[in-house]
């Protein structure tokens, strides 16, 4: 199969090349500042460095990923007294000064991954992954507190022995910190995981479908993160020889997010020179106007969450975007440069199909009850390799519950599901993904300010994983996928955001990523709801060629019978949550007791 | 022994009298107000200028809660609305809100402590002991609270629009409701009850300018254990209030700072809704 | 009976001119333009997926028409929203999340009247159309069986003396036996009150024995109206909607 490329291979400057050009600008901004500053401002500057190291931890969690974050100062503070702790209490030299730097490491990396695993997991709300996170600096000050003299209590330690390097050198040491970390930082947001990271943002639950691990990357980068923030609160302490509970508290903590909000959020930049000048202009102000800079700073905060969801930082962008697309039209504007190329994938599973003989799905007993309403009653179905089920039914007769039931195993009251020989138990969605289950839903949710191009590539992550610092050119899709994206034209727009794509576009998308995750049982949720009449034949014609072809066990719940009809090997009826029949198309079409119940007339189920 | 249940109920009832008003904007509006603690503050700023001014000490929790009311109009109006569709930026707003409060009031009062009258000082004497008025007082306030917001909520015609509303929004606009009026009046009746509460807890602290800090995330936990629901905060209120007053005397006044969040964040990991539906 | 009423009679209780609503590339409901009189019953037809329920929600400014207009009683009401829609006098019954299982029968209906001494009133409509409602005002909602819950809702809807309802597929899961009782519950208030319905339907018989005049919709678009009284037209409804 010829390779499907994008419409404008382009030869553009390798990532790693801009990002070291741009470091060592800013390297050579570090080294020569220091001559030109005065002796206040520098000190200023070195923990205002630090601060940024934080601010951009606090930018990878909340602006890239969505966890709205109150307490990377924990972190922080955490490598803070580290230092402060071990300098005090057991020794200091470089042994020393090493061995603090793995306990903070380790220590905060260790906190993050409880707090991880106690916040993140699969269906926790958004609000109760703030307040957790809000809580860990909470508890942490309480035991600083409870510490008494070993901690320095509520009035901290100072005076212990540190480095007592040049101010100058104190600043390289930062600033290299900052251009370390923001480089790698911007290297990992522009690779194919940074893409992976704003998915779970933007569509959490989508990504759980396509079988990636969200909970445990959530809790990965918390762990990163903290560890990275522990570094700065080292050196930080390292630098002011003093350290005291606020450095761990939530008002750093929520500080923190006001630097990232204000200087925009998932730009990287934006918050580094937020949390600088904030904290440099803080310190100017605090001996003449407190109340009064406390309180711009608190208005703005404000002002920039209701009108300017992306900071400031979104003034600056937005007019380099109009000025980059002036005189395109529309479409064009939001196309991106797409080094995209499309390869046949080396399937296993769907070769693996047409030689297994286990039923690909067998549903047993399933009940599923919301309180005292019974949505699904005893439902059993066999699913066939190589064959096309329709599930039919009036509204209301639990086949979206069925569907939920079977890609979810914490949804169901009773029963089993078993994919392949292997029950589903109470397995999350992605588990289940991993079975070889793969599901589309009735509404078109996506990724909008994805391309085309890391739609399908981040669908391959559970296949062919993702790279931390590069974007993949080439990513490898099944045949049936390949086949998708060339009858829907999608091959010729890899570029383009999915939010401009028509209703059309976005379900072959969609279908073309769920068969991305090469899955040996289909559900289809109304894959036609809102599909013109050749979108729906081009439609049919892939779900035949996946039946015929490649042996899938396709489940479909539609309610345009006549496409029913043309594509179906077998037909289920629901009917109030029971299952009135079970048979092939004929079967169902000519059955008395069918017609009865679409037209209402019927509506006590027969034993 | 009956010191020890004498605090425990009066910790009990200050935390469901703090909490009350940050549970009725989140079962309406879906929203945890992180300005509830400034609100707190309001109110005992409130208490203080009443009583400093001559007034008789009753008078502060009226004022604080005609204070609070309109205080909580405005800001459902300007900062709010426009954040409906955005519910994580809503609660940064809040805070930031917060932020914006406590300095207007340092910038008015200044940062020292501040203290207002109370209306009744001294102690009882209870079970042979001498116990503090002003905290008994509180847990007569919390039962007629509780009441008062459950007749509210059961028996007019506000309080069923509200229920209404927290129950299927969409629909209870189709029948004729105006679910922004409700979440307005709401965020409004939260927002004075939040500062009634201060008005009521400072004779028994300090007023400063972070007074409500301290209260703000024990409140958080308390309204997102009791499942949203009256009888399910005063549940909380109790048992976590408990648990909070048994390990400060037992254990550690520090660690006993913690033990409300501690515990609510294991409750909620086990048992997501809370303590109320079945 | 009504087989020669005219859309643009000046008693026109609703007026939908050329609307449009649903995505961009492919709208859900397209140009539908259709008129009912004070006292008339027009019910859309059509098989599920078709934009009948989208239409319902369209007019009631649950859903943004995309262009169109639709008046009630002379006065544009289009993209106004549902509540200030409901308090002209607009009676909806959704066909999902219709009542509030969490309140009680009593506590639904109140829902529909301004008062409670409207409610006081008012409650005889209920007891003459299902006395079984009337007698369970106490009784939670959620506790109440499908086909009571359905009385409720048309209960509910009734309460409200409107000038128009708009009905989502209210016999969906009755028995043969309700499903008549609503027929003639529907009837009896089209005739005493004047009220006008727009009915949505897949049941085609209980829809012939209510409504004055049909409208089939197509992916959206009205491909076919008539009146219902006309003798063949049980057939061809047949043809349009057979499984």
């Amino acid at each position: 199969m010829a390779d499907i490329t994008s419409q404008t291979p382009q030869r553009s400057l390798s990532p790693y090349w801009t990002t070291a050009i741009a470091a060592a600008l800013a390297l050579a901004v570090v080294l020569t500042a220091p001559l030109y500053l005065d002796i206040y401002l520098t000190n200023v500057l070195i923990r205002a460095l630090f601060l940024g190291v934080l601010a951009l931890t606090v930018d990878l969690v909340w602006g890239y990923t969505g966890i709205l974050t109150f307490g990377q100062s924990a972190f922080f503070g955490i490598g803070a007294y580290a230092c402060a702790l071990v300098f005090t209490h057991w020794g200091f030299g470089p042994g020393w000064f090493v061995a603090a730097l793995v306990i903070g490491i380790l220590a905060a990396g260790l906190i993050a991954w409880l707090v991880g695993l106690l916040s993140f997991y699969h269906g926790a709300s958004p609000l109760y992954s703030s307040i957790m996170t809000l809580a860990l600096p909470i508890v942490l000050v309480q035991i600083i507190f409870s510490g008494g003299r070993f901690t320095g209590s509520s009035s901290g330690l100072s005076g212990f022995p540190t480095y007592y390097w040049s101010i100058n050198t104190w600043f390289i040491i930062a600033g290299v910190l900052l251009v370390t970390v923001a480089s790698l930082a911007w290297l990992f947001v522009r690779s194919d995981f940074g893409r992976i990271l704003i998915a779970i943002r933007e569509n959490e639950d989508r990504c759980a479908y396509l079988g990636i691990p969200v909970s445990a990357i959530k809790t990965g980068l918390f762990v990163v993160c903290g560890a990275i923030g522990s570094i700065a609160g080292f050196g930080y302490a390292a630098f002011t020889n003093v350290v005291a509970p606020e450095l761990a508290g939530f008002l750093l903590g929520t500080e923190s997010l006001v630097w990232v909000a204000l200087g925009g959020r998932a730009t990287l930049i934006g918050p580094i020179l937020g949390a600088i000048g904030i904290d440099v202009t803080s310190s100017y102000l605090s001996g003449s106007l407190p109340f009064l800079w406390k309180f711009i700073v608190g208005v703005a905060f404000v002002v920039v969450i209701i009108l300017l969801p992306n900071g400031i930082a979104s003034l600056v962008t937005g007019a380099w975007r109009r000025y980059k697309t002036r005189g395109k039209d529309e479409t064009a504007a939001h196309r991106h440069r797409s080094n995209v190329t499309l390869v046949p994938a080396k399937s296993r599973r769907l070769e693996e199909n047409l030689s297994d003989d286990k039923a690909p799905i067998l549903i047993e007993a399933l009940t599923c009850r919301y309180g005292s309403l019974t949505v699904l009653d005893g439902i059993e179905v066999e699913g066939r390799r190589g064959e096309l089920l329709s599930i039919v039914g009036p509204n209301g007769a639990g086949k979206t519950t069925l569907m939920r039931c079977i890609s979810n195993g914490g949804e169901r009251t009773s029963g089993e599901v078993v994919i392949a020989g292997e029950k589903i138990g109470r397995r999350s969605p992605q588990k289940i993904v991993e079975l070889g289950v793969g599901r589309s839903f009735q509404n078109t949710s996506l990724f909008d300010s994805l391309t085309v191009g890391d739609c399908l590539r981040l669908a391959r992550y559970r296949i062919d994983g993702a790279s931390y610092l590069e974007r993949t050119e080439r990513v490898a899709l099944p045949e049936p996928a390949l086949e998708i994206l060339k009858a829907t034209g999608l091959g010729r727009q890899l570029g383009l955001e999915t939010r401009y794509l028509s209703h059309g576009m976005k379900r072959g998308l969609e279908l073309a990523m769920v068969l991305a995750t090469e899955p040996r049982v289909l559900l289809l949720d109304e894959p036609t709801a809102g599909l013109t009449k050749p979108e729906r034949t081009a439609i049919g014609d892939v779900l035949t060629r996946l039946v015929e072809d490649y042996g899938l066990c396709v489940f479909l719940i539609e309610h345009d019978l006549d496409f029913v009809r043309e594509i179906s090997n077998r037909i289920v009826v629901l009917h109030q949550g029971k299952m009135l029949l079970d048979g092939s198309v004929e079967e169902v079409v000519s059955s008395d007791l069918v017609k009865a119940v679409y037209s209402g007339q019927e509506t006590e189920t027969p034993a | 022994m009956a010191t020890l249940f004498l605090d425990i109920l009066t910790t009990s009832s200050m935390l469901f009298i703090v909490a009350a008003g940050l549970m009725i904007i989140l079962g309406v509006m879906k929203l945890i107000n992180f300005a509830h603690g400034a609100f707190l503050t309001v109110g005992g700023y409130s208490a203080h200028v009443v009583t400093d001014a001559g007034f008789n000490a009753w008078l502060t929790i009226p004022a604080a809660a005609l204070v609070g009311f309109v205080l909580g109009i405005v800001v459902e109006r300007v900062i709010l609305r426009p954040l409906y569709d955005r519910p994580l930026d809503a609660i940064l707003a809040t805070w930031g809100l917060g932020i914006v409060i406590a300095q207007v009031i340092t910038f008015i009062f200044g940062r020292g402590v501040q203290f207002a009258e109370s209306p009744i000082s001294g102690t009882a004497d209870l079970f042979d002991i001498s116990y503090s008025s002003w905290r008994l007082i509180l847990v007569l306030v919390a039962v007629v609270l509780g009441a008062a917001l459950t007749a509210l909520l059961y028996f007019t015609r506000f309080g069923l629009n509200a229920r209404a509303v927290i129950m299927n929004e969409n629909l209870a606009r189709g029948l004729g409701i105006d679910s922004v009026k409700v979440r307005a009046l709401t965020f409004g009746l939260g927002a004075a009850l939040a500062c009634a509460a201060g008005a009521l807890i400072t004779p028994l602290l300090s007023i400063d300018p972070n007074m409500g800090l301290p209260w703000l995330v024990n409140s958080f936990m308390l309204v997102l254990v009791s499942g949203v629901a009256i009888p399910g905060l005063a549940l909380a209120s109790l048992l976590l209030g408990g648990a909070q007053v048994l390990v400060s005397t037992f254990v550690s006044p520090i660690i006993g700072g913690i033990t409300i969040v501690v515990l609510a964040a294991v409750i909620l990991r086990i048992k997501p809704q809370g303590l109320s539906r079945g | 009976m009504s087989a020669l009423r005219k859309p643009e009679s000046a008693e026109s209780v609703l007026t939908v001119e050329g609307l449009t609503s649903g995505y961009d590339a492919a709208p859900v409901v397209r140009d539908v333009s259709f008129s009912i009189a004070a006292g008339e019953i027009l019910v859309i037809l059509g098989k599920n997926g078709m934009g009948k329920s989208t239409l319902l929600k369209t007019i009631m400014g649950f859903v943004r028409a995309s262009s169109g207009k639709v008046h009630l009683a002379g006065e544009n009401i289009t993209n106004r929203p549902p509540h200030l829609i409901a308090r002209h006098s607009v009676a909806y019954t959704p066909q999902e999340y219709a009542i509030f299982q969490d309140l009680t029968v009593e506590e639904n209906l109140r829902l529909g009247v301004e008062n409670d001494k409207l409610l006081k009133e008012r409650l005889g409509d209920v007891e003459a159309a299902f006395p079984r409602i009337a007698e369970r005002l106490r009784q939670g909602a959620g506790t109440l069986s499908g086909g009571e819950q359905k009385m409720l809702l048309l209960s509910r809807a009734l309460i409200t003396r409107p000038q128009i309802m708009l009905i989502d597929e209210i016999s969906e899961g009755l028995q043969p036996t309700m499903v008549a009782r609503m027929a003639e519950v529907l009837r009896a208030t089209k005739e005493k009150n004047g009220v006008a319905i727009l009915l949505v339907e897949q049941n085609l018989p209980f829809a012939l024995s209510v409504a004055d005049r049909y409208a089939i919709l197509k992916i959206g678009e009205i491909v076919e109206r008539g009146d219902v009284a006309h003798a063949d037209t049980a057939a061809t409804l047949e043809e349009h909607l057979r499984i």
